[in-house]
């Protein structure tokens, strides 16, 4: 979540907004916001309803699986960054920064 | 006797490895592809405000950045 902080400025300039999702309570996540100077909407799914629709959730261990998902603006999944590459925002950054220089905001 | 030792935890760490790598794969069956509909959802931010996922479509590109545990790494 701290590297997301760093690149929010460029995300931002994509014309994008970033959420971070997790089943943690939402308190765990306001701490959690404050540590990592977090300015992006934290959210809470602590029933997992969210994280098994994404179908992302870890049975064994009761968490959400680190991932990450570009969902466009027509609300279409565009690009998925699976497991410890989801640390890095770089390649979902760059991703958000294509998709709109691919396709130009109609005036 | 101790080069025994030492491959049998050679063995063990090489197992405890890849039952690790097993447990939190590259490439683990997904649901979702890239093309597919994202699932709409109304959750609350760490502001107790709500967020949902349909109020942006047509106005921003929505990173979902899921992550495993609160005041963990990443």
């Amino acid at each position: 979540m701290k590297a997301y902080q760093a690149g929010i400025a460029k995300l931002t300039e994509s014309d994008s907004v970033v959420f971070g999702i997790s089943g943690d309570k939402q308190e765990d996540n306001a701490k959690f916001a404050k540590e990592v100077e977090a300015t992006f909407p934290i959210l809470s799914d602590p029933t997992f309803k969210t994280i098994k629709d994404y179908g992302i959730f870890n049975e064994k261990w009761q968490l959400a699986n680190r991932v990450t998902f570009v969902v466009d603006k027509e609300g279409t999944i565009r690009h998925i960054v699976l497991g410890k590459e989801a640390v890095d925002p770089t390649g979902s950054i760059t991703f958000c920064g294509t998709l709109h220089q691919s396709k130009p905001t109609k005036k | 006797m101790q080069i025994r030792h030492l491959i049998l935890a050679t063995v063990l760490s090489a197992g405890l490895a890849a039952a690790l790598s097993a447990q939190n794969p590259g490439a683990p069956p997904m649901k979702l592809k890239e093309g597919d509909k994202a699932p709409d959802f109304t959750l609350p931010d760490q502001n107790n405000k709500m967020v949902h996922l349909a109020d942006f479509q047509g106005k921003k590109t929505v990173v979902l950045a899921f992550f495993v545990k609160a005041s963990t790494g990443g």
